[in-house]
């Protein structure tokens, strides 16, 4: 009794909405098939030492991750990623913020300022990419600029060298983040009432008390997205990388996500390359969530 | 001490003014150079184009492949397709949600949000098989389905959730009341009440996906006709010496975006800003 009537219900609501309710399943259809199917056939693939040579595949239990655990590549790479992120989120949001300092309330600067942030952001990775190798190979723009002052006499190997190159990447990936940042602390700033630094003015506080006390504990709920986001995209990052060095030199900027696609497409390892990418995706999810629950312990305890 | 003060506010545009310059060297770069000859490029690469060539752009139009032409069509017609789908099917996805029980939906948003985290890497091998089981891959309709599916329906989701629960409930029972079935509610009554959501939604999955570089290098392969993106990935590694044509390809293809962008900006920073500042 009460199943037919809950049905009838149901059913009512379900006349009005059956239209909807194909759009959602359609919707929610291709999500599963393209995103959750996908995440599961990776993670079984992780499983065997499936290889697209080869027509069968088998399971072979943990074997890939305790390949993985011993993997000097992937170690690497895993690495590389962790300090690219980690250097490039904190160049990224301390430039933001003091970009937003200073462009905010110069009210032409700040408009023009807006418009050109974004550019690297609208610029596929793949051109910026390009621009900047122009500008950074050895007989690049930038080389020839610095022996034409005399600042140099040997060009320098801005992209050639192991650690110059993680520097060289950082600094791209960085200007292509910074218009983003800055534009978000610009809107968390402008929302800080004036009064409150008004106040803190007429109690005496010095700039950097100010700075301190008053807008950066304002700017927490910016900052929160703003350095999630700048985290989750680096972890990811796969075509300005492959552009500026492709890996190189000697997969010293290998990121692991170039390292994914070289097992999957160019060893021909799929079911090792899915175990990692499983090891990608877990350091992506517990990097994101302990960093945006920290965060937004932050902005409730202000 | 005041003359210090007076000054400062100058001070602060002549620092923004080297920010900003600074923020387009790379850019300026780009398009000054694109109008230069090689030999010009070398010798002077930060100086204006005077007077400017415009052989690079030529040559690059020119070329047998017809890259710039090929890439900006075949870009042109998934970005198309792709937003044009995503559009009715996450906004008709987000009112059916906005109108569930909390619980149910709280349950549904958690799954797509882990959706946002996936790094494309992780799921472009199975969703590759997925696309030829059913007889899709190396095929436009393929990317398209892969990104209707993938990170995409997430953010659109979120964008669009946020927005309709600002609709008031009166306004959809009423429109209930005057015999309005669901569908006819969300298209004529809750779409035109979220436009910015859909500009915003618009506006960041036709970027994206123009600038998708994984899934078309995969899905399509190199044979089947590449997007821009792609395309400039795969062809412009042979001319890295020739900083003219290299310049001039990339002006063509960098320009439908930047104009795009020059055109909507002002909703652009606003769908950005939206989510930051609550």
């Amino acid at each position: 009794m009460t199943r037919t009537s809950r049905a009838g219900r149901k059913n009512r609501a379900g006349g009005e909405n059956r239209g909807l309710f194909g759009f959602a399943a359609v919707a929610f259809g291709l999500y599963g098939c393209f995103l959750v199917l996908p995440l599961l056939l990776s993670l079984r693939s992780s499983f065997t030492n499936e290889n697209p040579l080869r027509a069968t595949s088998s399971f072979v239990g943990l074997d890939n991750y305790r390949e993985a655990v011993g993997d000097e590549q992937l170690r690497a790479s895993l690495v590389f990623t962790l300090i690219l992120a980690v250097g490039v989120t904190v160049a990224a949001n301390v430039v933001g913020v003091l970009f937003a300092m200073m462009l905010n309330r110069t009210t032409l600067s700040y408009r023009v300022m807006r418009t050109v942030a974004f550019l690297p952001q609208v610029l596929s990775g793949v051109i910026v990419g390009f621009v900047w190798q122009t500008i950074l190979t050895r007989d690049g723009l930038l080389n020839s600029v610095l022996q034409r002052v005399g600042l140099t006499d040997e060009p320098v190997a801005w992209l050639g060298s192991p650690n110059l190159a993680l520097v060289s990447i950082g600094v791209v990936v960085a200007w292509i983040l910074t218009g983003f940042t800055t534009v978000v602390y610009l809107a968390a700033l402008q929302n800080i009432p004036l009064e409150l630094n008004d106040m803190a003015a007429l109690d005496g506080v010095n700039r950097r008390q100010r700075f301190t006390r008053v807008t950066w504990p304002m700017l927490a709920p910016g900052t929160t997205i703003s350095v999630t986001i700048s985290l989750i995209t680096v972890l990811k990052l796969y075509d300005v990388i492959a552009v500026l060095t492709g890996g190189g030199p000697a997969d010293s900027t290998q990121s692991t996500a170039l390292y994914i696609v070289q097992l999957a497409f160019t060893s021909d390892r799929f079911g090792y390359a899915s175990s990692v990418a499983m090891v990608l995706l877990g350091l992506s999810a517990v990097i994101a969530l302990s960093v945006t629950n920290v965060l937004r312990r932050r902005e409730v305890n202000l | 001490m005041t003359a210090i003060r007076r000054l400062r506010p100058r001070v602060r545009v002549l620092l923004a003014a080297a920010v900003i310059l600074l923020f387009v060297a790379p850019i300026y770069l780009m398009i000054v150079n694109a109008f230069k000859t090689q030999p010009e490029i070398l010798r002077s690469p930060v100086s204006l184009p005077i007077p400017p060539t415009l052989d690079n752009l030529g040559t690059a139009l020119g070329r047998p492949d017809n890259l710039i032409q090929l890439g900006l069509r075949n870009s042109l017609i998934t970005v198309a397709c792709s937003v044009a789908l995503l559009i009715p099917l996450s906004a008709a996805f987000s009112f059916y949600l906005s109108r569930r029980r909390t619980r149910a939906r709280a349950a549904v948003l958690a799954v797509l949000a882990a959706g946002l985290m996936v790094p494309p890497q992780v799921i472009l091998l199975p969703t590759i098989r997925i696309l030829t089981w059913v007889g899709l891959d190396h095929s436009y309709p393929g990317l398209i389905l892969s990104n209707l599916g993938g990170g995409y329906l997430s953010f659109a989701v979120f964008v669009y959730v946020g927005f309709m629960r600002s609709v008031p409930e009166e306004v959809v029972q009423a429109a209930r009341l005057d015999g309005a079935g669901g569908v006819r509610i969300w298209w004529r009554i809750v779409m035109p009440l979220v436009r910015p959501a859909t500009a915003t939604v618009a506006i960041f999955s036709s970027l994206w996906i123009w600038n998708d570089f994984l899934n078309p290098l995969f899905i399509l392969g190199p044979l089947q006709g590449q997007t821009i993106t792609t395309g400039l990935y795969l062809t412009i590694g042979q001319y890295s010496v020739d900083y003219g044509q290299l310049f001039g390809i990339m002006f063509l293809a960098a320009i439908v975006p930047v104009l795009g962008y020059l055109a909507v900006q002002r909703q652009f920073i606003a769908g950005l800003t939206a989510g930051s500042t609550k």
